[in-house]
């Protein structure tokens, strides 16, 4: 079998590329697909009557963006914002949020045999936005349906009007 | 003759600004029609489609009564009384219409290329297609059928028909023989492209590499090759002259005359652009470079030419001032600066400290940048933002004509014409106001007779204002007429199978007026009646996420009021600091500000907060708890007042500081978030940071609760 066929194989079978990231001692991964770009953090201006997690607004060239820290929705033990916090930028339908994690880590390649189901369990996370648990080698992937969760209304990123 | 309506557009500078944005608004609607007729499905059609054809035909006609050009008036009036016949399925369209209409849709954009050229050259007859189209109309059709054989080649035929006027030739040009014969469909552009060139039909052709076209014209065979060299080379080009009201018609021709390709006359080009002057006092001159060219061409056609290219220079004119740019690239710049200036900001931060002795070039760069910056930035803000004023100034000619020929005496006063408004929104509120004034002074103002009789002046009045108001832009068409008739309009939606009943209220009756084709008046006029105008001019506000209110009395006017979001206006806004964070009041709602003492204000019932200002108590509001300001370890306290008003009520706001005034650009906070409380919308700061924008209404109706 030759390399253009393998490659056609991967592609077929739907293998897609995911960026990972590190919340606390957790990883996780997103639809590489989903991504805009990586930003360091600056701090947001603050909106009114927020949940904690919303950190408020930022502008990203002229366009008002609003700002999650994915470790306060986690309920990680600690949230510090260093010169190392990173901000990705997620581009979801025609919407634009970023979401503030620890620190980037990869790009990789995961066919969608090597995803487990994720169990069912009691969880800060909606078992609906988890789309499977991805192994790489030893460390644990938690890949996330960033769109179902960024829209979900316990978000409070979307208007109830919406 | 021609030539005397050569300086028409000089006297009235004004109003070709506005010829100019309604020729571009025509034309777009008559590609837009031409492209929904194409599409047009006829044993389908829905109502949608030929609801949208026919108010693309109703714009135009609007617009060009407007502006006094009745030929093409009365070829859309035509238009769009087939349209509404069909939309109102009292005839089935068939191909006959969709050619006939096509044809006329050429037909508009020749006459209105002929009126933007500043009425040079020859009106194109239209009274055949008035014909056909209301014969169609009338539910004839067989005999315009056959009348046009083929729907590309009819529009010739029927002028070819007619006796030319005086000066116009009708020639027949053969290109070729070409490698790449698509070169010479850049000619036909040509045609397109340059008002009062004249027409150009393509002619069938024996032969691959050869085209040939039937054109008319009045400018001279120099002039045409001239043109055409831009696109092919004169050695391929061959044009002779064919007897008047010739119809070509088929291949044959064989012989290629070469007179005039082989003879390129040397004072032709003088006499096309006799402005230049560079030739002047030298040998063939533009006086004598008329008489010479007659050697070559008719010296008729000769003098036609140089009248016309006179004209040609002011009218040219309005088309290199403005260019049409897409609104998202001109987004894209204004972010794209938007970055710049917060690089820059950056930049003169981080070189303060730097030594001015030793980095002097470095410095002074650092001040230039700076200043060409901020240049640059109100440059940019500038091309998007246009006062109302551009829009008002349409209506008071509108009025006037429309007044005289319904017979009424109408005052028309207009407020807030300053008021700056994004160019996108400009554009897309324009038609909606114009149907608004105009249902107003057809509909609303009573004759002055009628008027006498109610007790009222005989002069009714047409109030248009404009005004920012709680985060929006707010557009009222008053009138002083006789309002609506909660009855008629009741009955009519009954006559319409609308399901009402007597027990709506009033604004659920005046809302049923946007229902498509609802009209109360009697007679449809080429004014207004057939009932499309609120129709569209709720399609159009809804559009731009607005919203139309009405207000009527029945005997005492009626009022529209068109509110719209602030996306991308610019306001002048007030920054107000409290703790650390920074917002932006509309400067336009502060009435006042002023430094308190903690023991003057005064509470009632334990909670509430007023404050007397000189002989009035308003309520106050702490901006503090409003946003839930967390308070550092911070001296600051608040103890400014500003006392803002909306809605005609007051409040006093209290702050910690005032921080001073700047135009800030509203952006809307919703296009990726949600609504926040008592927020209209969002800013970027000078150092790049984001403000949020108060919502004042919003604030004086929360102290009202």
């Amino acid at each position: 079998m030759g390399v253009m066929e393998k490659m056609d194989e991967l592609t077929s079978s739907g293998a897609r590329e995911y960026l990972t990231f590190r919340l606390d001692q957790e990883e996780y991964g997103i639809d590489i697909l989903k991504v805009q770009e990586i930003r360091g953090y600056e701090r947001p201006t603050r909106v009114a009557n927020a949940p904690n997690f919303i950190k408020g607004v930022v502008n990203l060239r002229g366009t008002i963006v609003p700002i999650v820290d994915m470790r306060l929705k986690f309920n990680c033990s600690k949230a510090e914002y260093s010169s190392f916090t990173v901000v990705i930028i997620l581009n979801l339908r025609s919407r634009i949020v970023g979401i503030v994690v620890d620190s980037v880590s990869d790009v990789m390649e995961l066919p969608p045999e090597s995803l487990k189901p994720a169990p069912d369990i009691d969880s800060v996370i909606d078992s609906g936005a988890v789309l499977g648990l991805g192994s790489i080698g030893e460390r644990m992937l938690i890949l996330l349906d960033i769109e179902r969760l960024m829209s979900a209304s316990d978000m409070g990123l979307i208007g109830a009007s919406e | 003759m021609a030539e005397t309506h050569q300086d028409s557009g000089g006297g009235d500078f004004d109003l070709t600004q506005f010829y100019q944005i309604f020729f571009e608004e025509a034309g777009e609607n008559l590609d837009l029609m031409e492209t929904m007729l194409l599409n047009l499905n006829l044993e389908t059609a829905d109502d949608e489609e030929l609801n949208g054809i026919f108010r693309c035909a109703h714009s135009v006609k609007g617009g060009a009564a407007t502006f006094g050009f009745a030929d093409v008036a009365e070829l859309t009036h035509q238009m769009e009384s087939l349209l509404d016949r069909l939309r109102r399925h009292e005839l089935q369209p068939n191909s006959a219409m969709v050619d006939v209409l096509l044809e006329s849709a050429d037909a508009s954009r020749s006459l209105l290329a002929r009126h933007q050229a500043g009425g040079e050259g020859v009106a194109l007859p239209t009274s055949d297609l008035v014909r056909r189209i209301s014969e169609l109309a009338a539910g004839g059709g067989g005999a315009a059928a056959v009348a046009k054989p083929v729907a590309k080649t009819a529009a010739s035929v029927q002028t070819a028909r007619v006796p030319l006027k005086e000066g116009v030739r009708s020639l027949e040009i053969r290109i070729g023989p070409l490698e790449h014969p698509e070169q010479a469909d850049a000619i036909r552009e040509l045609f397109r492209d340059i008002p009062g060139l004249g027409e150009i039909v393509v002619m069938p052709s024996d032969r691959k590499d050869l085209r040939i076209f039937d054109v008319k014209t009045v400018s001279s065979n120099a002039d045409l090759l001239d043109l055409f060299a831009f696109h092919v080379s004169r050695d391929f080009i061959a044009i002779k002259e064919i007897e008047e009201a010739e119809v070509v018609v088929g291949p044959g021709t064989q012989a290629v005359s070469s007179n005039f390709a082989d003879d390129p006359q040397p004072g032709a080009p003088l006499a096309a652009f006799p402005g230049f002057g560079f030739f002047d006092g030298s040998p063939g001159a533009p006086v004598t470079a008329v008489s010479a060219v007659g050697a070559g061409v008719d010296a008729k056609v000769a003098a036609k030419a140089a009248p016309k290219a006179g004209a040609a220079g002011p009218a040219a004119q309005p088309e290199a001032a403005t260019i049409r740019v897409a609104i998202s690239k001109v987004d894209q710049l204004i972010n794209l600066v938007g970055e710049l200036v917060i690089t820059q900001a950056m930049l003169a931060q981080n070189s303060r400290a730097l030594d001015p002795a030793l980095y002097q070039q470095l410095l002074t760069g650092l001040a230039d940048l700076d200043r060409n910056t901020r240049d640059l930035q109100e440059s940019v803000m500038s091309i998007r933002m246009i006062p109302m004023s551009i829009v008002f100034s349409r209506f008071p000619r509108m009025l006037r004509d429309l007044a005289s020929k319904l017979g009424k005496k109408v005052d028309f006063v207009t407020q807030g014409e300053a008021t700056e408004l994004d160019k996108g929104l400009v554009e897309k509120i324009t038609d909606p106001l114009t149907h608004l004034v105009r249902n107003s002074c057809d509909h609303g103002v009573e004759m002055p007779a009628e008027r006498l009789a109610a007790g009222k002046s005989e002069t009714g009045t047409i109030t248009l204002s404009a005004s920012h108001q709680g985060g929006s832009i707010v557009i009222e068409v008053r009138d002083d007429g006789r309002g609506m008739s909660r009855e008629k309009i009741l009955s009519k939606a009954r006559e319409r199978g609308i399901d009402v009943s007597d027990q709506m209220s009033d604004a659920d009756v005046w809302q049923l007026i946007f229902a498509p084709g609802f009209s109360t008046a009697a007679v449809v006029t080429d004014v207004s009646g057939r009932g499309v105008g609120m129709d569209v001019v709720k399609r159009n506000i809804a559009a731009l996420n607005g919203t139309v209110e009405i207000d009527s009395a029945e005997g005492y006017g009626m009022k529209v009021s068109v509110r719209l979001p602030l996306t991308l206006a610019i306001m002048d806004g007030m920054s107000v600091g409290a703790g650390d964070e920074v917002y932006i009041l509309p400067l336009s709602s502060v009435v006042e500000s002023f430094q308190v003492k903690a023991d003057a204000v005064s509470t009632v019932g334990q909670g509430a907060q007023l404050i007397k200002v000189r002989d009035e108590y308003m309520p106050v509001i702490e901006l503090e708890k409003v946003f839930q300001i967390p308070r550092g370890n911070s001296q600051k306290s608040s103890d400014i007042m500003v006392v803002v008003e909306a809605d005609g009520s007051r409040v006093a706001l209290l702050v910690d500081e005032l921080l001073g005034q700047q135009q800030v650009v509203v952006k809307n906070l919703e296009s990726n978030y949600r609504k926040v409380p008592n927020v209209s919308g969002a800013t970027i700061l000078g150092d790049g940071k984001v403000a949020l924008i108060l919502d004042t209404g919003a604030l004086v109706r929360r102290s009202r609760h």
